[in-house]
């Protein structure tokens, strides 16, 4: 099964303007996650859910819809086919909510918090569904209290975690270094930990908190959520810019200065996939103004690999 | 000019003019200003200088400007005027105390002289208001009013013989105080302090707040005056004489020896006499009698005059009685004693008697016209008839005279119906023992003149239960022999005896013709109008539903004084200030109609005073800040909010800020929208 080349005609299908319309992160997840799973061609819950493991000989009692009769039509013999029982995964969905996420381009179709908070609700639901336990690691605003869901597999944790990931507003200055402390501190067992953030911060404590996840065992998916405006700095005409985190003003002809940016900009991001890959992070940039499915397609992959 | 950041008003100002400013800040354009989360990327950019000042709208910075401008000086406003000594410090109203009282000794002319001097003398940082203190206290001078023009007017004023209410006066400057601009609130009363002035409003409930009071001196506790009051006059008949009975008060209060009493009735002095005071009682009522013409009205007046005599003002009272007027009885009795009494031959001229045959009480029960009084005697009430004519005479209004001679069974419910209750016949012989003096029919025989109720003794009698009735006779044992009803609307008297030789001897007294004569009067349905007023008054008189008079024309003598219009058969109008006799006449006619007799008030004729009232301290509010205030009222601070409140000015230079700002907005909005 291959979901990365599913995920490309998927594309076209996905319309903001609709997601826009739906009220409701819950409505907006289960929008985003079973518009991308009815693309597949297989079901993603049959495969990783119950994997075949080998046969053995049919005794009186034994449920006869787990016979394999194409088996006895070969041999003439009753086998039972043996599954083999999923282990159980603790996903931990931790959001950055710098000033900076609050940022939204003229094209895109949520702001980066938006995109990351439906993001990480159509995980959630999927996960539960498929019976992984999924919890939450966050930053409260200008807070430095963190909040903090414990995983669980009740239907009711989907409820808990939509709540706070619809109380979470983008405010206050760098915080992922503290962010990615605190998940280190609050992350004991080994855990998938699926990291959501614009990574616009110039902190070697950040690089550092991602390798103490690492050193404890944790799986890291990064999913980097861009504006097209950061990407490709579009912009025309002189202006001031202002920043939403330290509130610093440039005064800018984006003409000018464009070719810089992009180099800089490029420079920044080779720089974290290069850390990314000598940790074994799995990065994926989510833009703002595409599908999110993308990144869904490459966290199936991931989790498969994880399995 | 003294500022304190503690004035509350300052905040109120800054706040104001803030007001502007945030909105200046809140429509602030950023123009070229954008967002960003990726700004890291743009280090070395230069970083934006801040754009220079330029005037881009001249009439919206004009309007910002000026409504700025006047919210500041409309706040800073009432500081300007206290730096400029303008602020006012003090307001002080001056209650004249113009009452009859307040003459003796001089006193109401020196005090108006006091207060005319003080308006001349006192600061602009004062406000000064003066009441006088009248029948109804008026404001001769508001605080806005020009200080010659006031001063003006408390000159001329005039001494008053009236009664006035310092409550009323109190409450009037009260009230000018609540909305007075001074820091410190005063009410200065220039009058005698009438003890009976002040006790009579000791019940009343406080209502000065944080208002001095300063009083007058008390110079003399008690001033020596001679005074007359309450004239009492009522016409009588003995025989064929027509006699008028006079009754007057007489005080002497202090060391007076000697007075000189005159009395003049239509122009006539009717006696002048000398009468020693010296170990006379303070108080002595004057009885009088005289004969006069029936048919004209009576004008009179009594003058005393002696020495010392603090106030001249109540040395003369006036009475006046109108014309005797033949009134009509109906008479249903048997007593022979009656009947002569109540014929032509004795009651010409005041009563005409229709005797009521016991054959024709049907037709009388249906007749259309009652008479002024029935007189009946008990017996009758077996009859139905006689009883629906008594019911039907007390029910109009009219007068009753029932004599009790008898009683039975049907009697006795006719009795209760108009609620007195027979309980046994008293047959032993009995005196009147006791008579209620003040009533109009017995008032005459206070004097002896017209006989001895003493002597007249009852033989047999009906023992009579009225809780309601007023008893006017009672016997040697206790009992009541006479009564007046009050349950009907009509007057009813009740005597528990028959006019017989057999139950009383009172027909043979000399008493008896004055006495019938008085209680037929005293039954009568008779004009309500009082005919004695004090000066100043209100009055209010009452005509028939089929009157027609549309106006009442109050005169001095041939003089016209004043005219009231009647409305829904009732006129009121305004007794003159000053005492004397005044005559009534109705529309355009110059028959006098009506006298009235204006006198001054007896209490006012009392010149006890009183140094701290008790009543003054009942009326002020309890509270602590006064204290505070007192000690701070010279202070610049003591601006207060309802003086600031009350500038015209400042109310201008508010709404001036307030409407430049309302234009502002839409200057600002049709900009925007042009852009």
């Amino acid at each position: 099964m291959s979901a990365s080349s599913t995920a490309t005609p998927l594309l076209a299908r996905f319309d903001p303007q609709v997601l826009a319309a739906l009220q409701g992160l819950d409505f907006k997840a289960r929008y985003v996650m079973e518009g991308f799973l009815a693309g597949l061609h297989e079901s993603p819950f049959h495969g990783f859910s119950v994997e075949f493991s080998d046969y053995r000989n049919y005794q009186p009692g034994d449920d006869l819809r787990h016979v394999d009769w194409r088996l006895y039509a070969r041999t003439d013999r009753l086998f039972i086919k043996r599954y083999m029982q999923e282990t159980n995964v603790r996903f931990y969905v931790v959001c950055d909510t710098s000033a900076s996420m609050s940022y939204r381009g003229d094209k895109a179709w949520a702001s980066k918090l938006d995109c990351a908070r439906i993001l990480a609700a159509a995980l959630t639901w999927f996960l539960l569904k498929q019976n992984d336990a999924a919890g939450l690691v966050a930053l409260g605003g200008t807070n430095d209290a963190p909040q903090f869901i414990r995983p669980s597999q009740r239907p009711t944790q989907f409820g808990a975690m939509l709540r706070h990931l619809d109380q979470l507003t983008a405010g206050g200055g760098a915080c992922l270094a503290k962010l990615l402390a605190h998940a280190a501190r609050l992350v004991h067992r080994r855990s998938v930990i699926l990291f959501f953030s614009d990574l616009l911060e110039p902190s070697d404590n950040v690089a550092l908190g991602f390798k103490q996840l690492r050193f404890h065992g944790h799986e890291v998916i990064v999913f980097q959520v861009l504006d097209r405006d950061e990407i490709e700095f579009p912009f025309t005409g002189s202006r001031v810019f202002e920043d939403l985190e330290t509130s610093a003003r440039r005064l800018v002809s984006p003409e000018a200065v464009r070719e810089k940016y992009l180099a800089r900009f490029d420079e920044f991001m080779t720089g974290h996939r290069e850390l990314f890959r000598s940790i074994e992070v799995p990065h994926c940039v989510v833009r703002t103004d595409e599908s999110p499915w993308k990144a869904l397609a490459m966290f199936l992959a991931e989790r498969k690999r994880l399995k | 000019m003294s500022f304190s950041f503690l004035y509350p008003l300052l905040w109120l100002g800054a706040l104001a003019v803030a007001a502007p400013v945030w909105l200046h800040l809140r429509r602030k354009q950023e123009q070229n200003l954008h967002q960003f989360s990726a700004v890291r990327f743009l280090e070395d950019a230069p970083q934006p200088r801040r754009a220079p000042l330029r005037l881009r709208d001249v009439v919206l910075f004009a309007l910002r400007v000026l409504a700025l401008l006047l919210l500041v000086a409309a706040f800073a406003w009432p500081f300007y005027r206290q730096a400029a000594n303008r602020v006012i410090a003090e307001s002080r109203v001056y209650i004249l105390d113009n009452t009859l009282s307040h003459q003796a000794g001089g006193g109401f002319a020196r005090d108006r002289d006091r207060l005319a001097k003080e308006i001349a003398q006192a600061d602009r940082r004062t406000q000064i208001a003066a009441i006088e203190l009248t029948a109804q206290p008026r404001v001769v001078a508001s605080f806005g009013d020009d200080r010659d023009a006031m001063r003006q007017k408390v000159q001329e004023l005039k001494p008053s013989f009236q009664r006035g209410s310092y409550l009323a006066a109190f409450r009037q400057a009260n009230t000018l105080l609540a909305n007075s601009l001074g820091g410190r609130k005063r009410i200065v009363v220039l009058g005698d302090n009438q003890e009976n002035q002040w006790s009579e409003y000791q019940n009343t409930p406080p209502f000065l707040r944080d208002v001095e009071v300063t009083l007058p001196e008390v110079r003399a506790a008690d001033a020596p005056n001679l005074a007359l009051a309450e004239p009492h006059v009522e016409r009588i008949f003995l025989g064929d004489k027509s006699l008028v009975n006079f009754t007057v008060r007489f005080t002497h209060q202090g060391d007076a020896k000697q007075a000189v009493i005159t009395l003049t009735g239509n122009g006539q002095t009717i006696f002048r006499r000398a009468a020693e005071l010296a170990g006379q009682p303070d108080r002595m009522v004057l009885q009088a009698q005289w004969e006069v013409d029936p048919a004209l009205w009576l004008r009179g007046e009594v003058n005393v005059e002696g020495q010392p005599d603090a106030l001249a003002g109540d040395n003369r009272v006036f009475f006046c009685v109108p014309p005797v007027q033949e009134g009509t009885v109906a008479l249903l009795a048997q007593s022979k004693y009656l009947r002569l009494a109540l014929s032509p031959d004795t009651m010409r001229g005041r009563w005409a008697t229709r005797v009521i045959e016991p054959s024709r009480l049907a037709d009388e029960v249906s007749a259309e016209r009652d008479a002024d009084v029935l007189c009946l005697e008990s017996n009758y009430l077996q009859s139905a008839d006689a009883r629906k004519l008594m019911m039907r005479y007390l029910n109009n209004g009219r007068g009753v005279l029932l004599l009790v001679n008898r009683v039975s069974p049907l009697i006795v419910g006719a009795l209760r119906d108009i609620g007195f209750d027979p309980q046994d016949e008293v047959s032993t012989s009995a005196s009147f023992y006791y008579v209620y003096g003040n009533h109009p029919i017995f008032h005459p025989f206070i004097s002896s003149d017209f006989g001895n109720l003493g002597e007249v003794k009852v033989l047999r009698s009906t023992r009579l239960k009225a809780p309601q009735a007023l008893p006017l006779i009672f016997s040697e044992t206790g009992d009541a022999l006479m009564f007046q009803g009050t349950k009907t609307a009509g007057k009813l008297f009740v005597c528990t005896f028959g006019f017989d030789r057999s139950q009383t001897t009172w027909p043979v007294h000399p008493t008896f013709i004055p006495f019938l004569d008085l209680c037929l009067q005293t039954a009568r349905a008779e004009d309500t109008t009082p005919t004695t007023f004090e000066p100043g008054e209100l009055s209010v008189m009452s005509f028939a539903p089929d009157s027609t008079v549309r106006e009442v024309v109050l005169r001095d003598g041939e003089r016209e004084l004043r005219r009231a219009s009647v409305m829904e058969h009732r006129v009121q109008f305004t007794v003159p200030a000053a005492p004397g006799l005044y005559a009534l006449t109705y529309d355009t006619g110059k028959t006098v109609e009506k006298m009235i007799a204006v006198n001054p008030s007896p209490k006012e004729s009392s010149l006890t005073y009183v140094a701290a009232p008790e009543a003054l301290a009942a009326w002020k509010l309890p509270d602590a800040r006064n204290v505070a205030r007192a000690a701070t009222t010279d202070l610049p601070s003591a601006t207060t909010l309802a003086g600031i409140l009350q500038q015209r000015l400042w109310w201008w230079m508010l709404l001036g800020g307030a409407a430049l700002l309302i234009a502002e907005t839409f200057w600002a909005t049709a900009m925007r929208v042009r852009t």
